[in-house]
């Protein structure tokens, strides 16, 4: 066995592309999941059950089943409808799978805002959502930060596996690369060097994050 | 909803699930000796091992299982290790579950009060005994929850083997849905399947529960 890493070195702009598609996919995903998993917490708590059951039955479902069964779902499923491409199958199929698990946390964290400040906005004069937008949900957000951090986190990783419904992200891009050159060993060990740093950073920026907002409960 | 086509796929899935249940239930009975193992590993006085214990779970960590699957399966040959898909799935879900238990070993076993260790050694017990008959009983309620959860979140990530070709659970529904173009059909069906095993899991951590807080009061 002998390492050869020069294949690297030449596709490397490739796999620099792959790691910005990847890092788009990931923004775009942690701004759907984070604000759509709020809208639906607070949709599900606050309104009657004709509302609030399909929500809890759809993130219910999201946190049961695995996430490459709801790509291929969704891959498979939209593309009998429309033709769109893989980047966007991608986004909204990760995008659901997390919203479905910040849904559950933004949940627990606006039933752990006590009910004195419900009462309070309210004997202030704020309205019912006005409470619920300006007093509640603030409060409710910034203690969920660790968990949703972690989330992210997972969700990051989980980008790797887009590939399987080919969407153009790191191990994707690496994929022609691998198959010229036939060197599976190196490219795999750099990808896993990239998604390591990426993690650390991101491990690092959580507890910045933390330290930040954990002076205010 | 086509029913009939249903009822034909059916014994297909069921037997796709076997292969889930079988290659989950392997990588987490071996996943637990290598969170033992690594546990044991940074307990050692000598500090290098305990680096290379700490290293492996936070690059296990760090690291996407997608990538540790390719890895092994396309990168391993180039290092003389050359396995089949389903041992692949095996090896790679118990490394990479084990570094994920050792944490939760070992958060359960610091969370245990450190006064019942000086209570024991005090007592005359030695340093394993105070762990085996003291430290770890207390210390199972807790981590066998926890540990619950990872092997939970092993079942689904099991879907990932599909990728090395493994005919699992995920594998065969992609492969019913291409042919048979009824992606409600296949995927109520798989997603079903999944929901019945991962609850039938978390009624065994239930129960497993239960037993270890029998003469707990709380």
């Amino acid at each position: 066995m002998e390492f050869d890493f020069s294949a690297v070195i030449t596709y490397f702009p490739t796999l620099l592309k792959g790691v910005g598609v990847a890092a788009l996919v990931a923004l775009a995903v942690a701004l759907m999941s984070v604000l759509g998993g709020l809208v639906v917490a607070v949709i599900s708590i606050y309104t009657n059950k004709v509302v609030s059951a399909p929500l809890r039955f759809f993130i219910w479902l999201f946190m049961t089943t695995p996430l490459l069964l709801q790509l291929y779902f969704l891959y498979f499923g939209l593309g009998e409808w429309i033709l769109i491409p893989a980047v966007v199958v991608g986004i909204l199929g990760l995008g659901f799978h997390y919203m479905a698990y910040n849904a559950d946390i933004f949940i627990t964290t606006i039933k752990s805002v006590s009910g004195g400040q419900y009462e309070a906005s309210r004997s202030l004069g704020f309205g019912h959502w006005r409470t619920i937008l300006y007093i509640i949900v603030p409060q409710a957000f910034i203690r969920s930060i660790p968990q949703l951090g972690n989330n992210m986190i997972l969700m990051v990783k989980d980008t790797s596996v887009l590939s399987a419904i080919g969407v153009a992200e790191l191990v994707y891009a690496s994929q022609y690369a691998i198959s010229v050159s036939f060197r599976p060993f190196e490219f795999f060990i750099v990808i896993a060097a990239m998604y390591y740093v990426i993690n650390i950073v991101m491990e690092l920026g959580q507890a910045w994050l933390e330290r930040q907002t954990s002076y205010r409960h | 909803m086509d029913f009939d086509l249903m009822v034909e796929v059916t014994p297909l899935l069921i037997r796709a699930a076997w292969v889930t249940i079988d290659i989950s239930s392997r990588a987490i009975f071996f996943g637990f000796f290598v969170a033992c193992g690594l546990v044991f590993l940074q307990t050692l006085r000598f500090a290098p091992i305990r680096w290379f214990a700490r290293g492996y779970v936070s690059i296990v960590r760090g690291t996407p299982y997608f990538v540790q699957l390719l890895l092994v399966f396309y990168g391993g040959p180039s290092i003389g290790l050359r396995l089949d898909p389903v041992t692949c799935g095996v090896v790679v879900g118990a490394f990479n579950i084990g570094a994920y238990m050792s944490e939760a070993i070992r958060g359960s076993i610091e969370s245990v009060d450190n006064g019942q260790t000086e209570a024991a050694r005090s007592l005359g017990f030695g340093r394993a005994q105070t762990m085996f008959y003291i430290v770890l009983p207390q210390a199972a309620s807790l981590m066998i929850r926890s540990v619950g959860v990872l092997a939970i979140v092993l079942i689904k990530n099991s879907s990932l083997v599909s990728i090395i070709s493994v005919v699992e659970l995920t594998y065969q529904a992609q492969r019913l849905i291409g042919s048979t173009y009824k992606p409600l059909e296949i995927f109520t069906l798989s997603a079903l399947m999944y929901i019945v095993i991962i609850y039938a899991v978390m009624g065994i951590i239930e129960l497993a529960y239960r037993r270890a807080t029998r003469y707990t009061t709380q």
